[in-house]
């Protein structure tokens, strides 16, 4: 899905997961299934952001990794991981993508007016991933750009 | 548009498709009659046909057309260059008005193109060597026919053909109502009516019987009046004859049309015609019946019960043979594809001004119709290349020592998995110097890069890539390549180029055989299952440990007296090294080249549904697609050709 649904006024609902005790959010129209972590076959020479593919009820998806991109250590398989079936575009193609959340908690309505800016300094991932931060019971939310941070690496 | 005309449609073009080969293969010879019949009779299936469901403008212009062949047939002219050029264009003008659809109201429309062919068509014939021949005698026929009950049903036109006869000469018809019922038992539907029709042509009999050519399962009585008998007593007379030869007479009108219906109706008992997207949900059923499949062989293993092992086995058998026929249904010869490249050869030549042969071989080798179907549009930018900036001009050819007359060969081969398709010419080849220099001014390449010619001449795929100083109408935008290797690409195949300095161009498209279902050898490499396509693979021999554990350099296996480079898929893959004691060579071959491929194990043959990989990684090379196996999980195909290339190219550059 492109961006083009980015309506300044509107409220969204979005799902909020954690990675590496941060709380992320994906707006829930690109979520298709939340499912338990299931075995990954990993590509040879592949995108380390795209390290392998998974089965996922008889259709084969990337597994995408993003702790990668963001710089955050690999994730340890945990009580509370779940793997998010995500419906996205990827260069212009129309992907069922799976990614691992440390925790899925929440589905909330965030109102996209209300996202704040990421200061270029406060955070160490690169701005142009996160469209904004909300917050929530004093919890900082990472509302992510979908298309920019699922894109594949590019080798340009 | 209805449905007989929508099949007319389809059927019209499938004959014009045929006719655009005969009338270049006719130019190639052109005192052959077979070429002449074949020609005549396709026009003649064209005019019947076409009148016949609305098509009444095509069928009054091909009646022209075919006339020309006619004389021919007759010996009253001959085939001229300037004949197969109008024909040519004649067939294209066909094609269009195929396109334009039905007539409405069934009057031939008259349009300034259509009466342009039709006057050079005719002034061809004035200008014809022979003499034309004596007028022939007028003679007269009396015509009496009843279409049967259901041809109203089947859009049969009954005005039409009387409008036919009204042609070949003066006519007078006469309606028999004799059958008509009453209008409480009339039904609309069948047509009650006969006709008499009194014919005075010059036509002769054979004119007469091809008006009935569709119709011939009618009861039709054609009767020629003895110039003898006078003509007042002529219709009373084939009154009262009509029902004593009636048995005997409809037989006549069927054997005379027999010949020439024998070929096409051959045909359609033959064959179906099935819609491509019907072909394409079976083989996706198919596909999740081998994968099914699999997963029921696995049950019954685990289970070891003999009575389940061995309907899991017949149904895998079962499987087995499904596939192989719904593949062979979807492989067509790539003739289908190099068939059209004479016409394109052909006018390319004409229009730049240079003679160029086009040779085809391998065209019976079958490629699946999803790679057919794309193949088209790379195989035309290729050639336009190949003629508009391989092959030189005929001075220039004399002026290097070579013939005037330039050669394209297209040649299409199997090798192992793959389909080789190449488009080879006798031109002056690619400037190795120019390109180079056009690479570094864009940017491509490093100035001082010190590339190899292959890698060099691989920039003519980059996108908006041209060395012509000036533009043709043809090429030189440098528009196509980019577009032909994006397509290649696109059906899991690849594209490189060869080229010699003077001698010539090669471009070489490699193309799996099929692109949905493959016999694979299922292996353990780095603790990840991999497929390896069966048809690249040659034989699996043991590794020895001696040979394992060497770091000398590139390793080297001695099988039956030959040599055989091998290389470590973990190594190659980045992967650890698996603790395995079963390590095996799998032996490729490529193009000819034994490879052996290193894995941690062999688990076994596998019936494989091919899944194309995401975005993610379909630009990884030596990876064809994935797919998932029997416990649920997901093996990736590897592409044995491009992993054997990578280690060449690899060596090359170390070298």
């Amino acid at each position: 899905m492109t961006d083009s649904g980015r309506d300044i006024d509107s409220d969204e609902m979005v799902l909020t997961f954690s990675l590496d005790g941060e709380t992320f959010a994906i707006p829930v129209s690109h979520v298709n299934e939340i499912i338990d972590p299931l075995p990954v076959t990993r590509a040879p020479c592949a995108d380390p952001f795209a390290p392998g593919l998974v089965n996922v009820r008889g259709a084969i998806a990337p597994f995408v990794d993003l702790r990668q991109r963001l710089g955050m250590p690999p994730a340890v398989l945990g009580e509370t991981s779940r793997v998010l079936v995500l419906d996205l575009m990827v260069g212009g193609e129309s992907t069922k993508v799976a990614m691992l959340a440390d925790d899925v908690d929440d589905i909330t309505d965030t109102r996209m007016a209300d996202l704040e800016a990421v200061p270029e300094l406060g955070v160490r991932w690169p701005v142009h991933l996160i469209r904004g931060v909300a917050k929530k019971n004093d919890t900082l939310v990472i509302v992510l750009d979908v298309e920019p941070a699922f894109a594949p690496t590019s080798h340009k | 548009m209805n449905p007989a005309a929508q099949s007319f449609v389809q059927e019209a073009r499938d004959i014009l498709e045929d006719l655009e080969g005969v009338l270049l293969e006719l130019e190639a010879d052109p005192t052959n009659p077979k070429r002449v019949d074949a020609v005549f009779r396709a026009l003649h299936t064209l005019k019947g046909s076409g009148a016949m469901f609305g098509f009444v403008t095509l069928s009054a212009f091909t009646h022209h057309f075919e006339n020309a062949y006619d004389r021919i047939r007759e010996g009253k002219a001959t085939v001229t260059p300037r004949l197969i050029e109008l024909s040519l264009a004649s067939s294209d003008h066909l094609e269009r008005m195929l396109d334009a659809g039905p007539d409405e109201g069934g009057k031939p429309v008259q349009d300034p193109a259509t009466a342009e062919l039709v006057k050079q068509i005719e002034m061809l014939e004035t200008a014809g060597p022979a003499a034309p021949a004596a007028a022939p005698k007028a003679e007269r026929y009396t015509i009496v026919f009843k279409p049967d009950a259901a041809a109203l049903k089947n859009g049969m036109r009954p005005d039409l053909i009387l409008a036919e006869l009204g042609e070949l000469g003066e006519a007078t018809v006469v309606a028999l109502t004799d059958a008509v019922p009453g209008l409480r038992d009339l039904d609309p539907a069948i047509c009650h009516i006969a006709w008499q029709v009194e014919l005075e042509t010059i036509a002769g009999r054979e004119a007469i019987d091809d008006v009935f050519i569709f119709a011939s399962d009618w009861d039709i009585e054609i009767r020629r009046i003895e110039e003898t008998e006078d003509a007042a007593k002529a219709a009373p007379a084939a009154e009262a004859a009509a029902p004593a030869e009636a048995p005997a007479r409809p037989e006549a009108p069927k054997a005379q049309a027999a010949p020439k219906d024998e070929a096409p109706k051959a045909q359609k008992t033959d064959s179906v015609r099935v819609q491509s997207h019907r072909l394409d949900e079976l083989m996706d059923q198919l596909g999740e019946l081998v994968i099914a499949q699999a997963r029921l062989n696995r049950i019954a293993d685990e289970l070891g019960d003999a009575g389940l092992g061995s309907t899991a086995e017949e149904i895998e058998r079962l499987v087995t043979g499904l596939r192989d026929t719904t593949l062979s249904i979807r492989m067509l010869p790539v003739e289908l594809v190099f068939g059209k490249f004479r016409r394109v050869v052909r006018d390319l030549s004409t229009e730049l001004g240079k003679t160029v042969t086009l040779e085809t071989r391998g065209g019976e080798t079958e490629v699946d119709k999803n790679v057919i179907d794309s193949l088209t549009e790379p195989l035309v930018h290729i050639i336009r290349n190949s003629i508009d900036h391989g092959i030189e001009s005929p001075e220039a050819r004399r002026a290097s020592g070579k013939a005037d007359q330039a050669r394209v060969v297209l040649h299409a081969r199997q090798s192992g998995g793959e389909v080789l398709i190449s488009i080879s010419d006798d031109g002056a080849g690619l400037d190795a110097e120019a390109i180079r220099t056009r690479g570094i001014e864009r940017g491509l390449i490093a100035a001082d890069a010190d590339l190899p010619e292959d890698q060099l001449f691989g920039l003519i795929f980059e996108p908006g890539f041209s060395t012509a100083k000036t533009l043709s109408s043809v090429s030189g935008r440098g528009v196509g390549m980019d577009a032909v290797r994006r397509v290649i690409e696109d059906l899991r195949g690849s594209v490189d180029v060869r080229s010699q300095k003077g001698a010539g161009t090669e471009v070489t498209l490699r193309l799996p055989l099929t692109l949905a279902i493959i016999d694979g050898l299922l292996v353990k490499v780095g603790g990840a299952p991999f497929v390896l396509p069966l048809s690249s693979v040659e034989e699996c021999v043991e590794l020895p440990p001696a040979d394992d554990v060497r770091t000398s350099g590139r390793s080297i296996l001695r099988i039956r007296n030959e040599l055989v480079p091998f290389l470590s898929l973990d190594r190659l893959f980045g992967f650890e090294r698996a603790d395995s004691e079963d390590r095996r060579v799998v032996v490729t071959s490529v193009e000819g080249r034994r490879m052996g491929l290193v894995v941690d194990e062999v688990i076994g043959q596998y019936q494989t549904v091919i899944k194309p990989l995401s975005v993610y990684h379909h630009g990884i090379e030596g990876l064809a697609g994935s797919t998932i196996l029997g416990d649920g999980s997901v093996a990736l195909i590897l592409d044995a050709a491009a992993i054997v290339r990578r280690a060449v190219s690899a060596q090359r550059v170390a070298a």
